[in-house]
């Protein structure tokens, strides 16, 4: 389909925004937090691609340029956006601590997934994604959500893959501390 | 770690294992480390519900549900698309105040 656009079959590009405006919209709420934001960084990016469409080298997966170029439309929106505080995550304030020993795994760890997953716990994670601070933010997002490998994420961060791993256990691990404070509200689930 | 560790919570060890978990989950460790994890979690009831509930958090995160389109967004893109096609060069994101 690019090498189509790019000999000239421009009205193909709306199939390229068709497929994708989706997956980029929903990453741009999931970084920016503002559905203007991440509308502003939608058409940021498809202009971008737009315009540089012919530059593109095919050694690179599109998608992964895609979101290359999304990420720099975010990061010049966020200066614009209300952002959770920058501060570094330590591995040790998420360890387990001793009363904990004895708790048997949380009833929302192990009922089926579908009975677990509502609107209402769809929006805590989403709150707790956008409470992440903003270094771990994009890993999360890519790797746990858009489904990104850890090379991939690399490459689109412009990170190590030992950092994107690093960032990405302790956003988890701050999000599951999220989650379990939520259900520890609900006796019914947190049993 | 080895079969013989004692069965009871060990701070530094657990600390080792669990900075770990992740990549266990990923499957990113290779098969020797995926072992040392699997035993230390035999063990070690804290490790063993955090691994539980770190993956159903990633399962979560994995299975949440996405957003529509607000169809103004994909009107004024096309919009913006076709002035560039026109050779506006001078067209961005920014949405019109």
């Amino acid at each position: 389909m690019i090498e189509a656009i790019n000999a000239g079959e421009i009205d193909r590009f709306y199939e390229l925004v068709q497929r994708y405006q989706q997956a980029l919209f929903n990453f741009g709420l999931r970084i920016c937090g503002q559905a203007a934001d991440a509308e502003d960084m939608v058409q940021d990016t498809f202009l971008n691609v737009f315009k540089y469409l012919k530059t593109f080298r095919f050694e690179t997966q599109f998608k992964n340029w895609l979101y290359r170029i999304a990420m720099s439309a975010c990061i010049k929106r966020r200066r614009r956006s209300r952002f959770a505080p920058e501060r570094e995550l330590s591995l040790d304030e998420f360890l387990p601590s001793d009363e904990q020993i004895a708790v048997d795994t949380p009833a929302w760890a192990r009922e089926p997934l579908d009975r677990v997953l509502d609107e209402e716990l769809a929006r805590r994670i989403e709150d707790a994604i956008l409470a992440l601070p903003e270094a771990y933010r994009p890993v999360l997002v890519l790797r746990d959500l858009e489904g990104f490998s850890t090379e991939e994420t690399a490459q689109i961060l412009g990170l190590t893959p030992g950092n994107v791993k690093v960032r990405l256990h302790r956003a988890r691990l701050f999000v599951r501390e999220q989650l379990k404070e939520y259900f520890s509200h609900d006796p019914h689930r947190s049993a | 770690m080895t079969p013989t560790d004692p069965p009871e919570h060990d701070p530094a060890h657990c600390r080792q294992m669990f900075a770990h978990l992740s990549e266990y989950l990923d499957r990113e460790l290779d098969e020797a480390a995926c072992r040392q994890i699997e035993r230390h979690l035999e063990h070690c009831d804290a490790c063993r519900a955090c691994c539980a509930t770190l993956a159903r958090t990633v399962a979560l995160c994995r299975e949440m549900p996405a957003h529509a389109v607000p169809e103004a967004m994909s009107a004024r893109l096309r919009e913006a698309i076709e002035k560039l096609r026109s050779g506006d060069r001078t067209v961005s994101g920014a949405r019109p105040d």
